[in-house]
């Protein structure tokens, strides 16, 4: 007994030392007719349309740069939100990443120095060009790290819009034609309620109500008034037309049955799985879970339109490629980037159910995913996505989360849900000093 | 006749600490689709391992789970007799001063992690040791053998002197007396610590997800958040990995769990 033991620490030992010599890493080296190494990093599902259009970019970019190898590594959402700024201010950092846009991320560490400007080289290889303005909007940031404007400091591939899912069974069994205006829109969920079906699967707890919330102020708002809530580019009245008109409407949803009352406490996993089983008509939520249903969805014939009667969606850019300031390849990060803005990758992308910034739309074969891309498609080109209600501040999300469940719940009448999330919102802009 | 009310109790919590493993075992051997289109907690139709398989090879969980017994492992040795040096000279050579010693030991034991974050970032950058699996075998030796120590301490100051004298008049010295006398006498409390301190290891997550940015020197607990995505939850591979992930908590458990059962017991000093 006594020797097994002392073997065991024995073994122990051996380990540690065995960790000590790995700790050495191999740098890659910069010198031409060397082999050299892309370090590469996404957090997307390896089957997903992101995943397998960026595998592709990978194997094309191998075959274009020979003696060049990537070191791909999949690495999770939560670690790469939480170890960014520590990692990009190591030597260990890759030499491209995929992050996630907006003021707190990549803004940060564009302001923080960790990024390279890529504005010469979006000029030069013509990315300004595929990218549409609402869809540039992610990848540009000033001397602040607030977007909209300065230099480009990532790439955006593909794009992402919240849209209405609708049960074609039902809606059929219930003598319910697809809406084109807000009008119609009502009629039918008023039709649904009146049989005794909740039209709206919904989800408080998480960004799906909030999203409804933002659908319906937005039925009421200009370019002006988004950019001005979303980008500071002028004064935000919480008790105007658009949020009020808002707050009351969703309210009143509750109250005639449109939205469950119980669905304050929903997440947006059970959201979804509610409305693929068939319990809810409509689900109204963004283009990711469009691949997810394409696969998983047989029990029923399905199919999506835009939120009736609006000209504006929530929607904007996905994550985008940044370079880190540190990366020791930038030459081969930005051929990289522009491989996976090509025709051949993009369209790909748009084949797998994801929604690409730059596809040809005539080389989309899917039914389906044509659908998605269209609609896709006519937003940018009405230059209509309005990006999400959580943006404009550090921690809004849970603000408006709690908000809207108040809204739901019916514990607080809508001005007073209006003075509470115009309270943060207030703040972050003295914070800015705007 | 009193035993069938607390067998009834224990029943009943026996099936609700079960329940949430049942659920996963159920899911984890589910198809996306009969997931999506059915009960979360309907049994599956069949036995679908392609799950498993999946996050299998898409983490390489092997070489996690290589890489998180070779941290804890070392941890749990390094740990126990780093405690026990330090114990020594606390509990039974009662240095100057060991009771505020004690107490800045406490109080770094209760210290967030998070709090530690940066100081050890630059620090590990400095000594170029960030991104390696050596970084978090130091600094989770100091954190459980700041624990050890406080523990073993009280445990050896109850040490019977008179053993100890004895050793002294056979010309034992200090090394020896902690080397034959001290070590053999506290074993099974020595034992529990380096069962503890490598479960403890095995789990955190905080730490190592900072420090081990290369997925080659990554744990399993870090693996597993690979699968978290920014909206989407991919609920049937969620399973699956929740599921390989326990199964080597669990099996540790059984192995020691004599042992385990026994450190119980060692804190009554008889």
């Amino acid at each position: 007994m006594i020797k097994l033991r002392c073997a065991a620490a024995l073994a122990a030992g051996a380990l540690a030392l065995a960790a000590c010599g790995s700790g050495a890493q191999e740098q890659p080296s910069a010198s031409p007719g060397q082999p050299r190494t892309l370090k590469l990093w996404h957090y997307e599902s390896a089957d997903g349309a992101m995943g397998k259009a960026w595998d592709a970019a990978i194997k094309k970019f191998e075959s274009t740069h020979p003696g060049v190898t990537v070191k791909f590594e999949a690495k999770g959402f939560e670690q790469i939100q939480k170890t960014a700024s520590m990692v990009l201010n190591s030597d260990q950092a890759p030499d491209i990443m995929e992050y996630n846009k907006g003021n707190a991320t990549a803004g940060l560490l564009s302001k923080q120095g960790l990024l390279t400007d890529l504005s010469e080289e979006a000029g030069k290889r013509g990315w300004d060009k595929l990218l549409s303005a609402s869809l540039a909007t992610t990848a540009k940031y000033d001397d602040r790290g607030i977007m909209g404007s300065g230099k480009w400091y990532g790439v955006p591939n593909y794009g992402e819009y919240v849209m209405v899912y609708y049960n074609k069974e039902m809606f059929e069994k219930n003598g319910v034609t697809v809406p084109t205006t807000f009008e119609e829109f009502t009629a039918a969920l008023d039709k649904f309620a009146k049989a005794g079906i909740t039209p709206i699967s919904n989800a408080g707890a998480e960004y799906p109500a909030q999203q409804i919330f933002y659908q319906l102020a937005l039925s009421k708002a200009s370019r002006a008034w988004i950019d001005s809530y979303e980008l500071y580019k002028g004064k935000v009245d919480f008790h105007g037309p658009e949020f009020t008109y808002a707050a009351d409407t969703l309210a009143d949803w509750v109250k005639k049955g449109y939205i469950a009352k119980n669905s304050a406490g929903i997440k947006a996993e059970d959201m979804a799985v509610a409305f693929m089983a068939g319990k809810f008509p409509i689900m109204v939520s963004g283009s990711w879970w469009y691949g997810r249903l394409q696969t998983q969805l047989k029990k029923f014939d399905w199919g999506t339109f835009l939120w009736p009667g609006n000209q504006f969606a929530p929607g904007s850019s996905g994550n985008i490629w940044v370079v880190p300031e540190k990366s020791a390849n930038k030459d081969l990060a930005y051929d990289f980037i522009d491989i996976t803005m090509s025709k051949e990758i993009q369209n790909l992308l748009g084949n797998s159910g994801g929604v690409p910034v730059a596809a040809d739309p005539a080389a989309i074969t899917d039914a389906k995913s044509k659908e998605l891309i269209d609609n896709f498609n006519k937003l940018t080109s009405q230059d209509a996505l309005a990006f999400y209600p959580d943006w404009p501040a550090p921690g809004y999300y849970d603000v408006l989360v709690a908000g809207v469940q108040s809204l739901i719940n019916g514990s607080k009448p809508p001005a007073k849900v209006l003075d509470e999330i115009a309270q943060p919102y207030n703040d972050n802009l003295a914070d800015l000093g705007n | 006749m009193r035993r069938y009310p607390v067998l009834a109790a224990l029943g009943v919590l026996a099936a609700a600490m079960l329940f949430p493993f049942v659920i996963v075992t159920f899911n984890a051997f589910k198809t996306p689709a009969e997931y999506s289109s059915g009960q979360p907690l309907s049994p599956p139709h069949g036995l679908n391992l392609d799950g498993i398989i999946t996050f299998w090879t898409r983490v390489d969980f092997g070489e996690k789970l290589w890489n998180s017994f070779m941290i804890s492992g070392s941890v749990a040795v390094l740990a126990v007799v780093l405690s026990v040096l330090n114990a020594y000279a606390l509990g039974i050579g009662r240095v100057r001063g060991r009771l505020s010693i004690l107490v800045v030991f406490l109080v770094a034991n209760t210290l967030p992690q998070e709090a530690l974050v940066y100081p050890l970032y630059y620090l590990a950058k400095e000594a170029g040791l960030y991104d390696s699996k050596l970084a978090i075998i130091i600094i989770f030796t100091v954190i459980q053998a700041a624990f050890g120590t406080y523990l073993l301490s009280a445990v050896l100051g109850q040490f019977p002197r008179e053993i100890l004298e004895a050793a002294r008049m056979d010309g034992a010295g200090r090394f020896t007396a902690l080397w034959r006398i001290v070590v053999p006498i506290s074993r099974p409390t020595l034992s529990v610590l380096v069962i503890f301190f490598f479960i403890w290891t095995w789990n955190e997550f905080f730490l190592p997800l900072i420090f081990l940015i290369s997925n080659d020197n990554q744990t399993v607990p870090v693996a597993l958040g690979v699968l978290q995505g920014e909206r989407e939850m991919d609920a049937t591979t969620s399973s699956a990995s929740a599921l390989l992930g326990i199964v080597p908590a669990v099996a540790f458990f059984l192995i020691f769990q004599r042992t385990l059962t026994r450190g119980v017991t060692v804190g009554a000093i008889k």
